[in-house]
């Protein structure tokens, strides 16, 4: 393992400091009891019993999720055919990328809204599309360089030659080969549709963000306390995300040998 | 293992590919028998990873037919061929371990896990490689990565086995050891074999047939002795092995004067005219040299082993090479002068 310098050392003592003292502010702030008074955990209580914690919280989950899912199934077999066949697609594609980074919120919901079908309209789900854009630059990018990282081309015709159909070829080769780019990807679009909060509020769908927003204002120490519950949670979720395939390969290797 | 009847009938029918305004191939006809090794031959960009790419499927812009069996591959696909190909570039899947990248074409094929282990075993180790089948790609050599490649092309029982240069990244022990072995392997299982390389010893020894390629055509293909010894264009005589271009002119119709030597070209002669002047391709082991007051100048002297390499300065823009049995060699020190004669038997002339 490389060692660290101590310019290093110290950069990482600094942006720890930099992310922590606010967190733990927080979470001291959070951690007082009724009218500010001793230490209990009244206030991550008085989370749980506010009406449309759960509904919310389970709305926002699975937005995530199918975010996810269709940011993967659009976005990696698009950016595989843009490394082996369709190069002369590419910058079209970069720049249709780019697009949601200057398009404002408001532009971009009154814009997408009317090219969606009526009935998505009505339902949440309608904000996963929207999802989907939004994270478009930064997947691209994730997935780009993961890509390049690989001989692509060789390991597409081998496993051709080998029988594999091009999905086969993507599932059990390329996805694999991409692992970290591929979560990188995921987490993002997926740490990108659990806090929208814009999104949401201006098309009138109550995801987690609106409901957050929305009980903040009855108790500001439950609202710090319902902030550091959800980081917390996202960085749960995100760190499952990243260390579940790593487990179940290890659980993997130990029934092969 | 050892049935010869695996191997498939190949069939290149004036298969030609373009690139643009660059033909890559053309009118490439060309016939691989059941349990063949043919290697093709030729400079960077002559047209010989294209037709393997053709027959692997993989590109499929050309014209004219590609048969294996007798059944046209016009409309199938790479993953329907049945083809094992090993490549030029690294290419076991990274995520994979040995065992894994070998059995991945029978998973594909739906074969289930206890089979599909047991065989991909059985083929590590016959590339020598049984031990090290938990290890994944990084944790392998150049050597062990193209061992565990060849067995992976293997393990589909393939109809075909297609070799794309697949020793060019390994160094030159390896190398030989690891061509001797797919020699072994292929002759064992008889598979038809089509094997691309840029380098003639590998051709000349692995192969029972060498094409050689220039240009997207394919000047001759013949065993390899036949190929050192009588080829049948200047091309391939100064592509295979190293040829002496030596000035000369024509006498007549059939014989040719070059260092003050008449030679009869009767049964290579293209048509040229008396008078024309020609550069005349001699092999170093056709000229031989004997002490003389006079004459060329021994300037290098390269012990090859058993032969000796001589170079003679004989008053041309290049030196004359004379390959001469390294007893008699001792006889020549830098600084002699020397007779040069030259053997009619495998000399070819061109026009200038």
């Amino acid at each position: 393992m490389r060692k660290l310098s101590k310019f290093n050392i110290f950069t990482l003592i600094f942006a720890a400091f930099f992310f922590i003292a606010p967190l733990l502010g927080a979470f001291g702030y959070a951690l007082r009891g009724v009218n500010g008074a001793g230490h209990s955990l009244v206030n991550f209580r008085w989370i749980f019993q506010q009406q449309g914690f759960y509904t919310n919280l389970g709305v926002s989950l699975r937005l995530a999720a199918v975010t996810a899912l269709l940011v993967m199934v659009l976005m990696v077999p698009t950016v595989v055919f843009l490394h082996l066949g369709g190069k002369r697609w590419r910058r079209l594609i970069e720049f249709v990328c780019l697009v949601p980074i200057v398009v404002p919120v408001v532009s971009l919901a009154i814009g997408a809204q009317i090219s969606m079908p009526k009935w998505l309209q009505s339902t949440p789900y309608e904000l996963c599309f929207f999802y989907v854009i939004v994270s478009m630059p930064y997947v691209y990018r994730a997935v780009d360089i993961g890509l390049q990282s690989i001989s692509l081309s060789t390991l597409v015709e081998a496993s051709q030659s080998l029988g594999a159909s091009g999905l086969t070829t993507l599932r059990l080769v390329i996805v694999p080969a991409i692992r970290s780019a591929v979560t990188g990807a995921l987490f993002i679009s997926i740490a990108l549709s659990l806090g929208e909060y814009a999104l949401a509020s201006l098309l009138h769908f109550n995801t987690f963000p609106t409901w957050v927003t929305n009980v903040s204002q009855e108790n500001i120490l439950g609202s710090i306390a319902l902030s550091v519950s959800t980081l917390i949670g996202a960085w749960v979720v995100l760190l499952l995300i990243v260390f579940l395939p790593k487990i179940r390969s290890l659980r993997k290797v130990s029934v092969n040998v | 293992m050892s049935n010869k009847s695996h191997g498939s009938v190949v069939e290149f029918e004036s298969v030609t590919r373009s690139f643009g305004s660059i033909t890559a191939l053309r009118d490439f006809s060309l016939v691989l028998h059941p349990g063949e090794l043919i290697s093709l031959l030729g400079p960077s960009g002559c047209g010989k990873t294209t037709a393997l790419r053709i027959l692997a499927g993989i590109d499929k812009d050309h014209t004219g037919l590609v048969k294996i069996d007798g059944k046209p591959m016009t409309n199938v696909g790479a993953n329907k061929r049945n083809i094992g190909m090993v490549f030029q570039a690294y290419s076991l899947f990274p995520n994979m371990t040995a065992l894994e990248n070998v059995g991945y074409g029978l998973r594909v094929r739906g074969v289930d896990s206890t089979a599909r282990g047991k065989k991909a075993k059985d083929l590590l180790e016959l590339v020598g490689l049984g031990e090290q089948s938990n290890r994944r790609p990084t944790e392998l050599s150049g050597g062990q990565q193209q061992r565990v490649a060849l067995a992976r092309a293997l393990a589909i029982e393939p109809r075909v086995l297609l070799l794309d240069e697949p020793l060019s990244a390994l160094d030159a022990q390896v190398r030989s050891q690891l061509r001797e072995e797919i020699r072994r392997i292929q002759t064992t299982l008889g598979i038809t074999t089509l094997f691309v390389t840029h380098d003639q010893e590998e051709a000349m020894t692995i192969s029972d047939r060498v094409g050689v390629m220039n240009k997207g055509n394919l000047e001759q293909i013949d065993a390899p002795s036949n190929l050192y010894n009588k080829p049948l264009t200047p091309f391939v005589a100064g592509f295979v092995g190293l040829t002496n271009y030596i000035q000369g002119f024509m006498e007549s119709k059939s014989e040719v004067q070059v260092l003050n030597q008449l030679l009869d070209i009767s049964d290579h002669s293209p048509s040229l005219k008396k008078g024309e002047e020609v550069r005349v391709l001699v092999r170093p082991e056709s000229i031989s040299i004997t002490k003389a007051s006079s004459g060329a100048t021994v300037l290098t002297k390269s012990f090859l082993g058993p032969m000796t390499r001589i170079g003679l300065d004989a008053g041309l823009k290049e030196l004359i090479y004379a390959e001469v049995p390294s007893k008699e060699a001792k006889k020549f020190d830098t600084g002699d002068h020397v007779k040069i004669s030259i053997g009619t038997d495998s000399v070819m002339v061109e026009s200038v």
